[in-house]
């Protein structure tokens, strides 16, 4: 599409906080405020969604391949297939929670498990869930 | 500014399956509930953008008394929806306000409940609108309330450390509130929003479960039972021009508690609206401890005060999906509701992080 959606997503937030909500007040004022705001995050998620899908999919599975071997569950070698041929957002996103939901049961287990590789594996499951937030970072949030 | 007059009077939202609230139908339910009101006439109904868990409106009420003289009264009028981001109901609420009224805490005097969902398709309640206060938590991020802050944030925690400081006992919530115990409070209200989180399941949440096990290998004792708000922060006050608290408000989620419960709510990174270190965006936390401290004579524990943070971290985390959870489901599709959710989902992960040591 063009103009491309991004930068109107962001153009409409702007003309919305700018232009229509000072001409509303209350209810209405709030609501048409948090529809500008929602725009905006639109327009940061619209550019790079896909991207950081396919980024972090693969690296669960990365993490996956390395649990399989750590924790000796080859069932966790099946949990980490796939391979985001298909690169709609919503076959990307269904990917990914599922994908999620293995690395939380994963991360669970190596905590209750001793020795090095179990620790190593736990440090770098903390660094793929601190990249996760850096990748969904909203820059009008308050943190 | 344009005055939608339609909207002050028929005040609902489009998108609600809920009957409106008219100000006919408000004067005609009210002229038979309480009958020593007589001709009474309702001015000025509009919603207020107050929240995301209950519908408020407000309005004036006229009535003749017995003497025939007329008193006109300013009116908050609060309704359950049909779906919500928190597990409540209007009596608790309204008992919450009436157990704490005339203990030193500043709230407004509940005027009457109705709870039969036939006359306004949800219960609701009625008390006195304190007008003339502010109750914004970005207004404080504008350089004219710098100077008043610290007013506020002496006021704020200190009101806090002064409902911790309260003897239950001397309260009268036995009859509506859960049991607790100073050895069952934090497994108790950790196991309601787990179960809470799980109900309104929006996606994987990896973060907060490692929060989760956390706390349920260091489950703390408290140090005394208190009569816990659940939601104590800057929006959820009113403030006067100078930065004294005037009210403290929305109690649905009040229950008997941990005190540092509510000292950690306020606290924590999500409410920081000056996007930097000033906590509920008043004050920062050495000073909102401090304060708390010194009216509560009670003591934030660190290992105890981060147990309450991450805590509050998890249950933010379910009430931010319950709301997604609840516009997803149709039952109540605010514009707050899908709005919250995208823009504090992550912001409570990123805190999660900072208070485990792994940002």
């Amino acid at each position: 599409m063009r103009p491309a959606v991004a930068p109107v997503a962001a153009f409409l937030a702007t003309r919305m906080s700018l232009e229509i909500v000072p001409k509303l007040e209350g209810f209405s004022a709030s609501n048409a405020g948090m529809i500008g705001a929602m725009l905006q995050m639109m327009s940061e998620e619209w550019d790079r969604a896909a991207s950081r899908l396919v980024e972090e999919n693969a690296a669960i599975r990365l993490l996956l391949r390395r649990a399989a071997e750590v924790l000796g569950d080859s069932s966790l070698g099946a949990a980490a297939a796939g391979d985001d041929a298909d690169l709609r957002l919503s076959s990307l996103d269904a990917a990914n929670d599922m994908l999620r939901r293995n690395l939380t049961e994963v991360h669970a287990r190596v905590e209750g498990r001793d020795g090095a590789d179990a620790r190593a594996l736990e440090e770098a499951i903390w660094d793929e869930l601190r990249a996760s937030v850096a990748r969904r970072r909203i820059s009008s949030a308050n943190f | 500014m344009v005055s939608d007059a339609a909207a002050q009077r028929v005040a609902t939202d489009a998108r609600s399956t809920m009957k409106p609230i008219t100000e006919s139908s408000l004067s005609e339910y009210l002229a038979t509930r309480v009958p020593e009101w007589r001709e009474v006439q309702i001015h000025g109904l509009h919603r207020l953008p107050l929240g995301a868990s209950r519908e408020t409106y407000r309005f004036d009420l006229s009535h003749a008394g017995q003497d025939r003289q007329r008193e006109t009264l300013r009116l908050i009028l609060r309704r359950d929806p049909p779906a919500s981001n928190v597990d409540s109901n209007r009596r608790h609420e309204y008992e919450c306000y009436r157990a704490i009224y005339g203990h030193g805490i500043p709230v407004p005097k509940m005027i009457l409940l109705e709870e039969d969902p036939v006359h306004f398709d949800g219960a609701i309640s009625l008390a006195e609108d304190l007008r003339g206060f502010h109750n914004s938590e970005y207004q404080l991020q504008n350089p004219e309330w710098r100077p008043k802050l610290p007013r506020l944030a002496e006021q704020l925690w200190g009101y806090m450390g002064k409902l911790a400081a309260l003897d239950v006992d001397k309260l009268s919530v036995a009859h509506f509130m859960q049991p607790a115990t100073s050895e069952s409070t934090a497994r108790q209200e950790l196991d309601y929003w787990v179960a809470k989180l799980e109900k309104n399941d929006v996606g994987a949440e990896p973060i907060t479960w490692a929060a989760i096990r956390f706390l349920r290998r260091n489950y703390p004792v408290a140090q005394k039972l208190s009569l816990v708000h659940g939601d104590f922060r800057a929006g959820n006050v009113l403030y006067d021009d100078e930065g004294n608290v005037r009210a403290v408000l929305d109690w649905e989620m009040g229950h008997l508690g941990d005190p540092l419960e509510d000292l950690a709510w306020s606290i924590t990174r999500t409410f920081s609206f000056g996007k930097d270190d000033r906590r509920s965006g008043v004050a920062p936390k050495e000073v909102a401890v401090s304060t708390w401290e010194k009216s509560s004579g009670l003591r934030a524990e660190p290992e105890a005060l981060l147990w309450w943070e991450l805590f509050a971290c998890v249950k933010a985390q379910a009430i931010w999906a319950a709301m997604g959870h609840v516009w997803e489901s149709g039952a109540n599709q605010d514009v707050i509701m899908p709005y919250a959710a995208w823009w504090l989902r992550n912001a409570q992960d990123r805190a999660v992080l900072e208070l485990m040591g792994k940002l």
